[in-house]
């Protein structure tokens, strides 16, 4: 070894005794899970253009046999009327072909005033709920005041923004009540934020839109707009085979949302048929 | 270095020449199945660690105990597998020396999809079930996918065969589309979820070639975990 | 597919833009603003990568604001499109490139109207009359045809009728509305808009 002593190598990080310390844990702890004390700090990977390099290992499952299917999520709408902001999604997640789960709940309840859909990855979007979930309470801590839709919104696509690129699959609807009434924005992971009155997000959101479309005035009812949501979501569980199960409808009104109803779809299906048949 | 062959081949593309491409994953395969009751929760994993048609070991277990009410079951790239039941054995020892207090199921249920999360860019993959007793004393069950979203269940399957397990289960545990007469799903009891448990992967066995060997399978109660081992095909 | 149009006279520039906002498909919405009040006398009007052209726009404005709280006056138009050219070539060479393409319109006092071409490679170039998207291809013939150096505000709308008319009438994609902008010595005024239903009577040739 007196070569490396003299050439000082000793000293290098790989010439050290290997024995693994308390020290190095913490180490390891701090680096490997960055993300729980910083959100914002995820790992980087070891290659350029995740965005390109995840889609060529999906691209070669056939090959290797690696197939990386993330849950997604599909048919989700929202829209404002006289009587506050409606949100209806169905519940089915999928990775590939395979129904990871009927039972998932797209609508994220942020805060007493603000609610979150979510459509495309659901870990992307239950993550970032979850930040933003954190922010909006600090801000109300800091100001007092609850956050309004469009500073809420506004923090989301700021973030959505960040990560252009990388490969991050969202597609959220922010509803909530604040000074200035009902509030609800599309938000994406491009980084668009817009508000609007009326939106659907997701594979079946086609369905959703020409059931929407055909209903909808600005002075429904509540118990129309909570029926007329529920209905076209339904519509798409039916033609889109990516949508399905449960059907939630959220209603939010000036004091807060409500959660109206979960019902099935199938349970649905039967109500409408036999409601056609008697017609 | 040229009689290596580096440089022979320049950096830029060449007719008939392509770049390899990047693929630091591998699959070892494996199935994990877990069932909550009342107040136990029973989970199981093959032990059966193989790579394309080698198979490895026989005898490898796929089951992590967290604590003695949690356990996480683990199948896909064994390395990441590795790594990432690794970490969260360092979390959990960590927050039990910070708090004097063991993490409670729901917690880690939480911490390992933020965890998954933080790989979001080249994710963990893995097929993960966690299951335990949660604050409530009921049994529970969290499955997840490779980035992290994670959603409570009663019962669960992951893993190479877990696209062949879930159907039965959602038979014989959770009644699909069954007409019950109106009257609720009868309740599973602690012996059922074992049998059954055990048949899925009787089942698996013969339909999954890289499910096989033996099963493990642990009982968790508010008393602590039990583990049962079962033989299944060697071939 | 969504179309920014400008036209510079002595003393206005004029902007139009097309008020849809699509996804894939599907229509998201039917009125979005795209011409943007960036100070007294600036416009900005700007179309692309959905997400780019909020952040982006949002970004320029807000430095533009800050430079006049610093300094105690506006950015000229000119200056203000030569910073925003920088920018956008600065990001052109990041990691992070933004895909938009933009007008930046403005009057000056001193050095009159000013309209400025910016597409997303950051080619930049102080025109009397242009267009950004599918739409502008119908259009460019029109301004040839109408576009005079002592053209009046009134004349500038009425071009952007018969180029609306144009689009409406030969272009594939819907655009079935147009908000319009003017920028002069009295500052930034909106427009009637320019829809389907309101040329439903509209003669072009007269």
């Amino acid at each position: 070894m007196a070569l490396a002593e003299i050439c000082k190598i000793s000293n290098a990080s790989y010439m050290k005794p290997t024995a693994w310390t308390s020290a190095d844990a913490n180490e390891d702890l701090k680096t490997f899970s960055c993300n729980l004390a910083n959100p914002y700090t995820l790992a980087a990977p070891p290659f350029e253009n995740p965005m390109l390099n995840l889609n060529q290992i999906q691209a070669n499952s056939g090959k290797t046999g690696i197939k990386i299917d993330f849950d997604h999520g599909t048919t989700t709408l929202g829209f404002k009327y006289q009587g506050g902001v409606i949100l209806a999604v169905d519940s089915r997640a999928t990775g590939g072909q395979y129904i990871g789960s009927q039972t998932m709940k797209k609508i994220v309840e942020i805060n007493d005033f603000l609610l979150g859909t979510l459509a495309g990855g659901a870990a992307d979007c239950v993550y970032w709920d979850r930040v933003l979930s954190k922010e909006c309470r600090l801000h109300e801590l800091r100001n007092k005041e609850r956050i309004s839709v469009a500073a809420a919104s506004k923090i989301m696509a700021n973030i959505a923004h960040e990560y252009k690129g990388m490969g991050l699959s969202m597609g959220m609807m922010l509803a909530g009540y604040d000074k200035r009434g009902p509030g609800l924005y599309y938000v994406d992971s491009e980084g668009s934020r817009t508000p609007g009155n009326l939106f659907s997000v997701g594979s079946g959101s086609l369905f959703a839109y020409g059931v929407l479309d055909s209903g909808y005035r600005w002075d429904l009812q509540d118990k129309e707009a909570q029926d007329l949501g529920q209905r076209a979501i339904y519509h798409a569980t039916f033609r889109d085979a990516y949508s399905g199960g449960i059907i939630r409808v959220y209603h939010m009104t000036p004091t807060g949302w409500i959660n109206v109803s979960n019902t099935d779809c199938m349970e649905l299906h039967y109500k409408f048929k036999s409601e056609k048949e008697a017609q | 270095m040229s009689n290596l062959g580096i440089e022979q081949f320049p950096d830029y593309q060449v007719p008939g020449v392509s770049h390899a491409d990047f693929s630091p994953y591998e699959s070892n395969g494996g199935s994990i199945v877990a069932i909550a009751g009342e107040d136990f929760v029973v989970i199981a994993a093959d032990t059966r660690l193989s790579s394309g048609y080698n198979i490895h070991t026989r005898k490898q277990s796929k089951l992590f105990p967290l604590s003695n009410q949690t356990v996480l079951a683990s199948t896909g790239c064994w390395c990441d597998t590795l790594s990432l039941t690794g970490l969260m054995k360092l979390r959990m020892q960590n927050y039990e020396h910070t708090h004097l207090k063991t993490m409670t199921t729901d917690a880690v249920a939480q911490m390992l999809s933020i965890i998954m999360y933080n790989r979001r860019f080249f994710p963990y993959y893995v097929s993960n079930i966690l299951a335990g007793i949660d604050k409530d004393g009921k049994g529970v069950v969290f499955s997840y996918d490779p980035i992290g979203h994670c959603e409570r269940a009663t019962y669960r399957a992951g893993g190479t065969a877990g696209a062949l397990l879930q159907p039965v289960l959602d038979n014989q545990i959770g009644y699909k589309n069954m007409n019950l007469h109106g009257e609720d799903a009868p309740e599973v009891t602690k012996e059922r979820a074992v049998a059954v448990a055990s048949d899925t992967f009787i089942s698996a066995a013969e339909r999954d070639i890289y499910t096989g060997d033996s099963v493990l399978i642990n009982i968790i109660t508010k008393d602590g975990i039990e583990t049962q081992e079962l033989q299944l095909r060697q071939d | 597919m969504e179309t920014l149009l400008g036209i510079k006279g002595p003393d206005f520039v004029m902007l139009a833009a097309d008020t849809t906002h699509a996804r894939s498909i599907i229509v998201m919405k039917e009125d979005q603003n795209k011409i943007h009040k960036a100070s007294d006398n600036l416009l900005i009007s700007t179309t692309g990568e959905s997400g780019d052209t909020e952040q982006f726009t949002e970004f320029i404005s807000k430095n533009i604001a800050l430079y006049k709280m610093r300094n105690g006056y506006d950015l000229s138009p000119r200056a203000a499109a030569h910073f925003t050219r920088k920018n956008l070539a600065d990001y052109l060479r990041s990691r992070t490139p933004y895909q938009v393409f933009m007008f930046v319109a403005g009057y000056d006092e001193t050095d009159g109207a000013e309209l400025a071409f910016i597409d997303y490679l950051a080619n930049a170039k102080s025109l009397n009359h242009a267009g950004h998207g599918y739409g502008a291809m119908f259009c460019s013939s029109i301004y040839d045809r109408y576009w005079h150096p002592n053209i009046t505000q009134d004349e500038a709308y009425d071009i952007f009728k018969k180029c609306i008319v144009e689009i409406q009438k030969r272009l594939v994609v819907n655009l079935k509305n147009f908000n319009v902008s003017v920028v002069d010595k009295n500052g930034v005024r909106n427009l009637e808009p320019i829809s389907a239903q309101s040329l439903t009577d509209y003669n072009a040739s007269s």
